[in-house]
């Protein structure tokens, strides 16, 4: 199975969806409501979470 | 999700073999138009090293393919925990109650990809389990 590879540079910071085909970003804000808000209804489209930045701590798991 | 009509977006969601229940954002109760305060019962959990107050609500859960049309779907119903500001990484987090125990659910991190299949299918690779 040939993996998909999103490359999140640029949206840091920002909530993002993308097309689950392909893996490209197609939606992308500061405000999670808008991304929702954008991507309802839409085909194939998948909302992802909120891209950190490269010097964000991220926990290892969330329990 | 869906629930009395109202149906959120698509959304990935984080599968945690650790997690006992479904957790979701609050916005996504907000998109249902669910009134939290008519929840079906309250606690707390540790996420992401905080400590989160989730409500409970009984909602229809859709699961889509990867490549499938948003009108193609599995759908069961479950419990859900709604938490109210919690969406960081993740809207949705995928436990054991509601998503583990009705499906057998299978990573690779080489492909990339999570498989979900019958609750059957680990029975019928590996044999029955038999308590101890």
């Amino acid at each position: 199975m040939k993996p998909i590879r999103t490359d999140f540079r640029g949206y840091e910071g920002q909530y993002v969806a993308m097309d689950a085909r392909t893996g490209k970003i197609v939606i992308a804000d500061e405000d999670p409501k808008v991304v929702l808000r954008k991507a309802k209804g839409r085909n194939h489209v998948v909302v992802r979470g909120r891209v950190p930045y490269p010097d964000e701590p991220v926990p290892v798991g969330l329990g | 999700m869906s629930h009395a009509g109202e149906t959120t977006t698509v959304l990935d969601g984080l599968v945690d073999t650790g997690a006992d229940a479904i957790l979701a954002s609050g916005l996504l109760a907000e998109e249902l138009g669910i009134d939290l305060d008519d929840h079906e019962g309250e606690t707390s959990h540790g996420v992401g090293g905080k400590y989160h107050k989730a409500q409970y609500k009984t909602v229809s859960l859709r699961l889509h393919a990867g490549d499938a049309e948003i009108s193609e779907y599995r759908q069961w119903e479950a419990q859900v925990g709604f938490v109210q500001g919690w969406h960081s990484y993740s809207f949705v987090l995928l436990g054991s109650v509601g998503f583990l125990d009705r499906f057998t659910v299978t990573a690779s991190r080489f492909a990339q990809a999570v498989a979900v299949e019958e609750r059957e299918t680990f029975d019928d690779r590996f044999g029955v389990v038999e308590a101890a």
